[in-house]
């Protein structure tokens, strides 16, 4: 973290006490959740406090910091502000420079691991995929990719949550304007059909994915999932404590192959909660993957 | 297309007849600012940017963002020394007068974009230096802008082969340098060591123009390269690169510049990749208005 004898670059431009309460906010939030929040984000995470403030009848953000570091609501009011952070998030193509590094890079790497392997099958999986959209957006990617990159390939897409009513959602595969707000014509028109004010997802793309109830937190049930190639899990692990967050990492390493790639949500870190993943750059995205050996000593 | 070689292209780059100078301002404040920080006095800074009635304003635009400090608004060169500091302010000024060797003509690649490249990568390695305890923040700022004035040396005496090497590397999405190699077997590093030579740049600062691309081959003052060499690639894979995306993915810590820094730079060794990428990803909106704001008449 950043230390005060080390200002960030941001932190030189926000002179007044408030805005120094926002950073230690901001800089909190990254340490507890591994979550940053930009500086061109810092009036929306200030929105977001107001909000929580207001919830809690709080005046100052001084006070406030101290409702998520000292107090004994910390953890819940954690999770409460946390929720507000990712509010609204979810819609397909939600992270385009993201989804173009899967398909114009991360892709070709997974294949070219692959071809040493009898089999031409991949295995996604949306790990903490909610109400479906991510999972149904990876669905399409790799349908585009069919006649191209992944011609003689199969593929299929887990999808797992803890919440039963989402993945009731997803399941149906009907969503609102505001879900498929990035969608461009081309997937509009390609893969949903209308019913109503909704759009209904394509049983070819629905097809490819199973959606199943999944605690991240289950030992049991997290040992018996193998032979993954590419894990998505966005703004799922910010929630879990440090301890489970290892925990849940460790078992990532595992269902992985060896090949594999580990995506999380944007400004996701696994900083200080994993030695066995190494932080690779994409264009415009970062990602994680099985490290061969430890950080090279000169 | 007749192939240009090497030696040839050197020989042009020699005779410098077409090579764009320094601005008048800035071999003075360049010598200036060789001397130790504290030996700097507010009103000589102040004489020297005030010269240039242009390049005041330019600083003064500068010195209002966020991302050189802002505490509160400046409107006069005196003023704003005293609010940001010598060294900020500094940084500023060479900042403004380097950011007038725009590339002439019309050239293949847009100043623009040239030069949110260089001011991006500038503050991202004086906040990089910063992190890692390297000795000489300012220094890496300042390198760090110049690092590619090469591409300027290149752009001037042989312009149809630079957009060429340009064209292939665009298209191809793989890093500049390589294209120059395999178009006419120069990079811009080769190019930028002879203007260096010319403009008589400080030596540490040649070193980085010449070999920010290979670090492990700078006869001195490695450090410095290795962490320009790093903070160069980073803004390239973060949407902060020479207008275009390289398609590949890169482990910073496995690249040789990684090696050379870490033998100064202990710290290095567990170091927050991540949260130097969010922190870039933060200040691209305001390099982007601030170096466009530049390119507009006053």
């Amino acid at each position: 973290m950043t230390s005060p004898a080390n200002p960030p670059l941001r932190a030189e431009s926000l002179s007044s006490a408030s805005d120094s309460q926002l950073v230690r906010i901001r800089d909190l939030i990254y340490q507890v959740a591994g979550i940053f929040q930009p500086d061109n984000k810092l009036r929306l995470l200030q929105d977001r406090c107001s909000k929580r403030m207001k919830t809690l009848g709080v005046s100052t953000l001084h006070e406030y910091h101290e409702c998520l570091t000292t107090k004994p609501i910390r953890q819940a009011e954690l999770t409460s502000l946390l929720n507000e952070i990712t509010i609204g998030e979810t819609c397909f193509f939600r992270n385009q420079p993201q989804l173009d590094a899967i398909r114009n890079v991360v892709l070709p790497k997974i294949l070219a691991a692959r071809s040493k392997l009898p089999l031409r099958h991949l295995r996604i999986w949306s790990a903490g995929c909610s109400t479906g959209e991510e999972p149904y957006t990876l669905s399409i990617l790799m349908l585009e990719e069919s006649a191209g990159r992944l011609k003689d390939w199969t593929f299929e897409i887990l999808a797992t949550d803890l919440n039963q009513k989402s993945l009731a959602h997803a399941t149906q595969g009907l969503y609102g304007t505001y879900s498929t707000r990035n969608l461009t014509a081309y997937f509009r028109q390609k893969y949903f059909t209308a019913r109503g004010e909704d759009l209904h997802v394509a049983s070819e793309v629905r097809a490819r994915v199973s959606f199943n109830r999944v605690n991240l937190s289950d030992d049991s049930r997290m040992t018996f999932i193998k032979g993954i190639d590419l894990i998505m899990c966005c703004n799922v692990l910010i929630y879990f404590d440090a301890a489970s967050k290892r925990r849940v990492i460790q078992h990532f390493y595992n269902n992985l192959l060896a090949h594999g790639y580990l995506l999380l949500g944007h400004s996701e870190s696994l900083y200080g909660i994993s030695d066995d993943f190494r932080l690779v750059h994409l264009p415009s995205a970062t990602a994680y993957v099985k490290a061969e050996e430890r950080q090279i000593a000169p | 297309m007749t192939m240009v070689h090497k030696d040839e292209l050197l020989n042009r780059l020699q005779s410098l007849d077409k090579m764009p100078t320094l601005p008048v301002v800035l071999v003075p404040l360049l010598r200036y600012l060789e001397q130790p920080i504290e030996n700097l006095e507010v009103q000589g800074v102040v004489d020297l940017i005030s010269k240039d009635k242009s390049l005041a304003a330019q600083c003064l635009q500068l010195a209002n963002s966020p991302l050189f400090g802002r505490p509160q608004s400046v409107d006069s060169i005196y003023s704003a020394v005293l609010a940001l500091g010598m060294q900020r302010m500094c940084d500023i000024a060479v900042s403004c007068s380097v950011l007038k060797l725009a590339p002439q003509g019309k050239a293949p690649m847009d100043p623009v974009v040239f030069w949110e490249h260089s001011l991006g990568c500038a503050l991202l390695s004086r906040r990089f230096a910063a992190k890692i305890g390297f000795a000489d923040p300012a220094k890496a700022y300042l390198a760090a802008l110049l690092h590619d004035i090469g591409i300027i040396a290149t752009l001037a005496v042989v312009p149809q082969e630079f957009a060429r090497a340009y064209e292939v590397a665009r298209t191809r999405h793989i890093p500049l340098h390589e294209a120059e190699m395999t178009e006419f077997g120069l990079t811009h590093g080769e190019s930028g060591r002879v203007v260096a030579e010319k403009w008589r740049l400080a030596p540490e600062l040649a070193a980085v123009v010449a070999h920010h691309h290979a670090p492990q081959e700078a006869p001195a003052d490695r450090a410095l390269v290795a962490l320009i060499s790093l903070a160069d690639l980073l803004c390239r894979m973060t949407a902060l690169g020479h207008g275009f995306t390289e398609q590949r993915q890169v482990s910073l810590t496995q690249e040789p510049a990684f090696r050379v820094l870490l033998q100064e730079c202990p710290k290095l060794r567990d170091f927050d990749w991540a949260l130097l990428t969010f922190e870039l990803e933060g200040y691209l909106d305001e390099v982007h208005r601030l170096v466009t704001a530049f390119y507009r008449p006053l």
